[in-house]
C-alpha cells in the first residue's frame, strides 16, 4: 500500500462524494419538509439519466442543455406528486408514504424498461474518458465535471435556502411545521415547493449519474440504499449534514475499496446506515430534527 | 351479523376460486395434447428458450436470440426439422434466476415445447438446467461453461461450444508464456466479477501464467452490482502489473477499462472475458480505448467451417450487421440439436437424443464438437481476438488467424 | 330469538365455507394435474403463507418490514447448507430453519426494534443488502455466486414433483393462520394492537412493548424462514440473488395490503389474487416490463384508494349496507370500534 495509492483513493473518493452530496441533499430536503422518505429518489435520478441520454443520442442535444428542460419538469412533477398524492394520505402517513414512493420507484423502473429495454446505457461524450494529473494524481474529467456540476447546484440550493424568503419559510417548516403555520407560513405550499426542489436537484444529479456510471432501469435500488445511508449519517433533514456525510462516505468507500475489498466497500454503507439508525438516530452532523422519523 | 359479513366474504372467495378454476380449465394447453403431434406431420416443432433480454446479461442475450432466429431461418428454408417447420418460443427472464426457472417450467408444461435450448450465462444456466433435468428433457445450451454447470451430475445438459470456462483463454495464456524473455511480462493483475463463469475463466489463465513464472500481484473479486471502478483501477495501477486479465462480463469490463484509462495506467496487454466479443456494444461503449484489447471467442467470422459463410450472410441480411460470438453460439446450439434429432428421427424420445449426443461428434460453424459424460465439450480453447484499428482481428489458433498480435498494446 | 337462529345459520355458513375451502385447497393438485398449474399452485400457497407471516408483525404492531426476504433467504441458506454440507434430512432441516431464523431474528430484532416507523423500514431494507453481500462474500459456506445445488427429491415422478412442496407450504399456511388467529384472541394480541395505536401510551399503560414487539417480530421472521427452507428444497438450487431480493419482500407487502392487513385472511387473499395474476401477466407479456409497471401502479392505487385492503373495506361496506337496510343502529359503530380495538386474528 503506497501513500500515492491512498492519496489517489482519497481524491477519487472526494470526487465521488461530491456527487453523492448533491443526490442526498435532495433526499434529505424532501424528508425535512415533509417527513417523507422518498424511496423513489434514485429512480428519479435514473429517469433523468435516461432523459439526458435520450436527448443526446437520439436528438443530438448536449446533455448540459437538456437540463433546461429536465430541471423545471422535475420541479413541476415534484409539486404535483406532493399535491396529488402525498398530501392526500390520511392515516399512518410516514409508513404509507414509504409504500407510495416505493410504488413510484417500481412504476418508473418498469416504464423505463418498457420504453428503452433493460440494456445498460451510458452518456458517452467525447471528453468523458480523458483526465489530467496533478503531482502524479489523476483527476478523471467526467468525475471532475460531475463534481463541479454538483457543487454548483448544491451551492445554488444552499443560497436559496439561506437567503430567500422561500428558503426561510422552508427552513422554518423543516424545524417546526406547526409553529411555522402559526406564523402564517402556508406549509402545504412550502412542502410542495420542497418536494419540487428536491426532484429538481435529482434532475441535475441524474445527468451526472449518466455521465459517470452505466445505468439500467433497476440500478436505482443500489443507489437509494447508499444515499439513504448518507442522509441518516448526516442527520435527517440537514442539508449541510448530508453534504459532509456524503464526502465522508465517498472517501470511506474509496479507501475501503483499495485497502480491504469491494465486498466490504458495499457493505460499509449498509452497516453505517443500520448502525446509525440503531445507535444514534439523530446522525452525527448536527441534524436539528429532535425527533426520530 | 358477523356471520353474514363473513358469508359474503367467503362467497367472494369461493367465486374467485371457481373463476380461477374456470380460467385454468379454459387454457387449451392444460389439456393433454402431446400424443396428437405425432400424427400430424406438418405440425411445427416447438423449441423453447428463455433468454436474458433485459438486465445484466441483455447485450449477449439478444445476440443469442438472433443466432437462434438465423438457425430457424436456415432450417425452415431447407425443409424443416424431420420435415416439419420449426417455431421458437422465447421468453425474457430479465437476467433473474427466479424468472428463468418459472420460464422453463412454463415452456415445458404449458407451451409444451418439443425441444429446449438454454439461456445465456452460467448464472442462469445452472438453475434452469435443473428444470430440464427434472422433466428429463435434453438441454443444449449456448453459454453455460462454468465448472459448476458440469459438476452437478446432470444427464441431459450439453454445452454446445468448443471449450469450458477455465480453458477458454488457454491459447492466449500459452502465447504470453512463450514470449521471449525481456518481452514477456513478469506480473499480472486479475480483477474478477463475482460470477460462476468469470472466476473460473480468469483462474484458468492465471494457472498457466503462474506456471510460466508470471507473478500474480493483484487478484480481487468485486460484486456484480459494482459501479465504482475508480479505486479498483487505482489499486491495479498501484500494483504495477504489466498485464491485466479481467474475469469480466460486459458492463464491468467497460467500467474497468474507462477507469484504468482515466488513471493513465498503461498495461502492456489487457485480456477481458466475454465483453470484447460482444459487438458492436463493446466498441460503442469504449470508442478508441478498445485498441489492443484481447478477448476469447468461440467463433470467428474467418472460420472456414462448413456453413459459416452462409451463417454470416443470412445474419447480416436479417440484422444489418455482422454477427458476434453470442449469435454464433446460438446458431451452434441449433445445429447440434438438429443433428441429434434428425439422427434419432423423433423428438419424443429425449433419452435417445441424449444418448446420441453423448456418443457422436457434430459438425458446426464453430468446428467439430463432441461431449464428455458431464456434457462438457472436449476442446482445447477458444479463438483469441484483438482489436486493431477498431476492428476485430483473430490471432490464435493459427489456422483461423487473420493477423498477428500487437504487443505491447498502444496506449489508451 | 330471531337473531339467535340467524347467528347459528351464520356460524354454520362460516364453518361450511371454511371446510369447503380447505377441501378445495387439499384437492387442488388433482383438480389441476398440469405441472405448470401445480407450479403456480405451489407459488400461490407459498406467498399466502409468506404474506400472512409478514402480517403477523405488520398487521398487529404497525411495523412495516421491507426486508422480510432477508429472513426468507437466511432460512433458505440454513436449509441448503445443512442438506449439502452436513447431509441432514431435508424436511427436518426446514423445521430447524424456523428455529434458526427465529434466533437470528432475536438478535436483529433487538437492534432493529430500537427504531420506529420509517427508520425501521430502512433498517430492514439495509438488512437485505447486508445478507446479500454476506452470502456473496462467504464463499466457503454459501458457495458465493455459484450457489449451492441440493440433491433432488428421490423416488417421485416428474408429474408429482410439486405435490409434496404444495402440501408443505399448505401446512405452513395453516400453522401461520392458526397462530395469527390465536394471537388475535389473546391478551398478547391486545397488547400488540395497543402498540399499533400509540406505542408510548401502550408502554405507559404497562405493556412491555419491547418484549411484545420482539415476540411478534421473531414469530413473523421464523415462519418466513421456514418458507425459505421449503422454497430452497423445492427449487433444489440457491444463490444470493435468488432469495435476498427486494422484490420478494415487496410482494409480501403488496399482497398483505391488497387483501387487508387487519384481517386474518386478508394477506392470503391478496396472494391468492396476485400470484396467479402475475404469472398470467408474465406468461402473456413476459418480454416487456409491463408486469413491473402494473405492480407499481397497483401498490400505489392500494395506498391511495384502498389503504385498508379488500376484506376490511368489504366488511365495512357490508356493515353500512346492513345498517341501511335493516336499520340496526349498532352495526356501523360496532364495525368502527372493531377496527380500533381488534387485532388481526378474526
Amino acid at each position: 500500500m503506497s501513500s500515492h495509492l491512498l492519496l489517489q483513493a482519497v481524491v477519487l473518493g472526494v470526487l465521488t462524494g461530491g456527487v453523492y452530496s448533491l443526490w442526498s441533499a435532495g433526499l434529505t430536503l424532501i424528508f425535512g419538509v415533509m417527513r417523507v422518505v422518498n424511496i423513489a429518489h434514485a429512480a428519479f435520478l435514473v429517469l433523468s439519466a435516461y432523459l439526458s441520454w435520450f436527448a443526446y443520442t437520439e436528438l443530438g442535444i448536449d446533455p448540459l442543455l437538456s437540463l433546461f428542460a429536465t430541471v423545471p419538469a422535475f420541479f413541476v412533477v415534484g409539486v404535483l406528486i406532493q399535491r396529488l398524492l402525498l398530501a392526500r394520505l390520511r392515516d399512518h402517513v410516514t409508513m404509507m408514504s414509504v409504500l407510495l414512493t416505493t410504488a413510484l420507484a417500481i412504476t418508473i423502473e418498469g416504464s423505463l424498461g418498457m420504453l428503452w429495454t433493460g440494456s445498460h446505457r451510458g452518456i458517452e461524450i467525447s471528453y468523458s474518458t480523458s483526465s489530467f494529473s496533478l503531482a502524479g494524481i489523476s483527476f478523471p474529467s467526467d468525475q471532475v465535471i460531475g463534481f463541479v456540476l454538483a457543487a454548483l447546484t448544491f451551492f445554488a440550493l444552499f443560497m436559496l435556502l439561506r437567503h430567500s424568503r422561500y428558503g426561510k419559510a422552508l427552513r422554518a417548516t423543516i424545524q417546526n411545521p406547526d409553529a411555522a403555520s402559526l406564523l402564517g407560513i402556508k406549509t402545504t405550499t412550502i412542502q410542495g415547493i420542497g418536494f419540487g426542489l428536491g426532484l429538481a436537484t435529482a434532475a441535475v444529479g441524474g445527468l451526472i449519474l449518466g455521465l459517470i456510471h452505466p445505468f439500467f432501469p433497476a440500478t436505482h435500488w443500489a443507489w437509494i440504499a447508499r444515499i439513504m445511508a448518507i442522509i441518516v449519517l448526516g442527520g435527517l433533514g440537514s442539508v449541510t449534514g448530508a453534504a459532509l456525510a456524503a464526502l465522508l462516505m465517498g472517501v470511506i468507500e474509496s479507501v475501503v475499496l483499495v485497502t480491504l475489498s469491494p465486498v466490504w466497500a458495499g457493505m460499509i454503507f449498509y452497516l453505517v446506515l443500520a448502525g446509525t439508525l440503531v445507535f444514534r438516530p439523530h446522525g452525527f452532523f448536527g441534524g436539528r430534527l429532535a425527533e426520530r422519523f | 351479523m358477523r356471520g353474514s359479513r363473513l358469508m359474503r366474504l367467503f362467497g367472494l372467495l369461493v367465486a374467485l376460486i371457481v373463476l380461477a378454476a374456470a380460467c385454468g380449465g379454459d387454457d387449451p394447453s392444460s389439456e393433454d395434447s402431446t400424443d396428437t403431434t405425432d400424427e400430424v406431420s406438418d405440425e411445427p416443432i416447438l423449441i423453447g428458450a428463455s433468454l436474458p433480454l433485459s438486465g445484466d446479461f441483455s447485450e449477449p442475450g439478444k445476440g443469442v436470440q438472433n443466432g437462434y432466429e438465423v438457425w430457424k431461418e436456415h432450417v425452415n428454408a431447407s425443409g424443416g426439422l424431420l420435415g416439419r417447420p420449426v417455431e421458437l418460443v422465447i421468453r425474457d427472464d430479465a437476467s433473474d434466476p427466479n424468472t428463468v426457472v418459472a420460464d422453463y417450467e412454463r415452456l415445458i408444461t404449458v407451451d409444451q415445447v418439443d425441444l429446449l435450448f438454454g439461456p445465456f450465462s452460467s448464472f442462469l444456466t445452472i438453475p434452469s438446467s435443473e428444470v430440464a433435468e427434472k422433466y428429463e428433457m435434453v438441454f443444449v445450451e449456448p453459454a453455460g461453461s462454468a465448472p459448476d454447470v458440469f459438476n452437478r451430475g446432470l444427464q441431459y445438459l450439453f454445452y454446445a461450444s468448443t471449450a469450458v470456462a477455465q480453458d477458454q483463454g488457454n491459447y492466449w495464456a500459452e502465447w504470453v508464456v512463450s514470449l521471449p524473455e525481456g518481452e514477456r511480462p513478469t506480473t499480472a493483475a486479475y480483477p474478477i466479477v463475482d460470477d460462476p463463469f468469470a472466476g473460473a475463466a480468469a483462474d484458468g489463465i492465471r494457472e498457466i501464467l503462474e506456471a510460466g513464472g508470471i507473478e500474480t500481484v493483484y487478484r480481487e473479486i468485486y460484486p456484480p452490482e459494482q459501479t465504482n471502478f475508480g479505486p479498483i483501477a487505482a489499486k491495479i495501477a498501484d500494483s504495477e502489473a504489466e498485464i491485466v486479465v479481467g474475469g469480466t462480463i460486459f458492463e464491468d469490463a467497460v467500467g474497468l477499462v474507462r477507469s484504468m484509462q482515466e488513471l493513465d495506467y498503461q498495461p502492456k496487454a489487457v485480456f477481458l472475458n466475454t465483453a470484447p466479443a460482444t459487438t458492436p456494444g463493446f466498441k460503442d461503449a469504449l470508442g478508441d480505448a478498445v485498441e489492443g484489447i484481447y478477448g476469447p471467442s468461440s467463433w470467428a467470422s474467418s472460420l472456414t467451417t462448413p456453413g459459416n459463410a452462409e451463417f454470416v450472410e443470412t445474419y447480416t441480411e436479417m440484422f444489418g450487421s455482422e454477427p458476434a460470438e453470442d449469435a454464433a453460439q446460438g446458431y451452434t446450439t441449433g445445429q447440434v440439436m438438429a443433428a441429434a434429432v434428425e439422427a434419432v428421427g423423433s423428438t419424443d424420445d429425449q433419452d435417445a437424443i441424449r444418448d446420441y449426443l453423448r456418443a457422436n461428434s457434430f459438425e458446426t460453424i464453430e468446428g467439430t464438437l463432441s461431449f464428455d459424460d458431464t456434457g462438457a465439450p472436449s476442446g482445447g480453447g477458444y479463438i483469441i481476438l484483438q482489436y486493431q484499428d477498431g476492428e476485430i482481428v483473430y490471432l490464435l489458433p493459427e489456422d483461423v488467424a487473420t493477423g498477428t498480435p500487437v504487443y505491447p498494446k498502444p496506449e489508451w | 330469538m330471531l337473531s339467535g337462529s340467524k347467528e347459528a345459520i351464520g356460524r354454520f355458513v362460516k364453518w361450511g365455507t371454511l371446510l369447503l375451502l380447505v377441501c378445495l385447497a387439499l384437492a387442488y393438485p388433482w383438480l389441476f394435474p398440469n405441472p405448470y398449474l401445480r407450479f403456480v399452485g405451489v407459488m400461490t400457497v407459498m406467498y399466502m403463507g409468506l404474506a400472512t407471516s409478514w402480517n403477523l408483525m405488520a398487521g398487529n404492531t404497525g411495523y412495516v418490514s421491507l426486508g422480510h426476504s432477508a429472513f426468507f433467504g437466511v432460512g433458505a441458506y440454513f436449509t441448503g447448507i445443512m442438506i449439502v454440507r452436513f447431509d441432514m434430512p431435508p424436511f427436518a432441516m426446514v423445521a430447524a430453519a424456523g428455529v434458526f431464523v427465529g434466533l437470528f431474528a432475536i438478535v436483529i430484532g433487538w437492534l432493529a426494534l430500537r427504531t420506529r416507523d420509517a427508520s425501521f423500514v430502512i433498517v430492514t431494507l439495509a438488512l437485505v443488502y447486508i445478507m446479500l453481500l454476506l452470502a456473496q462474500g462467504w464463499r466457503g459456506l454459501t458457495g458465493g455466486s455459484s450457489g449451492l445445488s441440493l440433491p433432488r427429491m428421490e423416488g417421485i415422478g416428474r408429474e408429482d414433483a410439486h405435490v409434496p412442496f404444495y402440501f408443505a407450504f399448505l401446512i405452513l399456511l395453516a400453522v401461520v393462520l392458526f397462530t395469527t388467529w390465536w394471537i388475535g384472541r389473546s391478551k398478547f394480541g391486545m397488547g400488540l394492537v395497543a402498540i399499533r395505536g400509540d406505542e408510548d401510551k401502550a408502554a405507559a399503560l404497562g405493556v412491555n412493548t419491547d418484549l411484545y414487539k420482539l415476540i411478534a417480530f421473531v414469530l413473523s421472521a421464523g415462519f418466513t424462514g421456514i418458507g425459505g427452507g421449503i422454497y430452497v428444497y423445492w427449487f433444489s438450487y440457491i444463490e444470493p440473488f435468488f432469495v435476498f431480493s427486494i422484490t420478494i419482500g415487496v410482494n409480501m407487502i403488496l399482497m398483505a395490503l391488497l387483501g387487508g392487513t387487519r384481517s386474518l385472511f386478508g394477506p392470503a387473499l391478496g396472494a391468492l389474487l396476485l400470484v396467479p395474476g402475475t404469472q398470467y401477466l408474465i406468461g402473456e407479456y413476459g418480454s416487456t416490463q409491463l408486469h413491473v409497471v402494473l405492480t407499481g401502479l397497483l401498490l400505489g392505487a392500494i395506498v391511495m384508494v384502498l389503504p385498508m385492503g379488500i376484506i376490511p373495506s368489504l366488511r365495512s361496506a357490508a356493515a353500512h349496507l346492513w345498517s341501511a337496510s335493516s336499520g340496526a343502529s349498532s352495526a356501523a359503530t360496532c364495525t368502527e370500534s372493531d377496527e380500533v380495538a381488534e387485532g388481526v386474528g378474526r
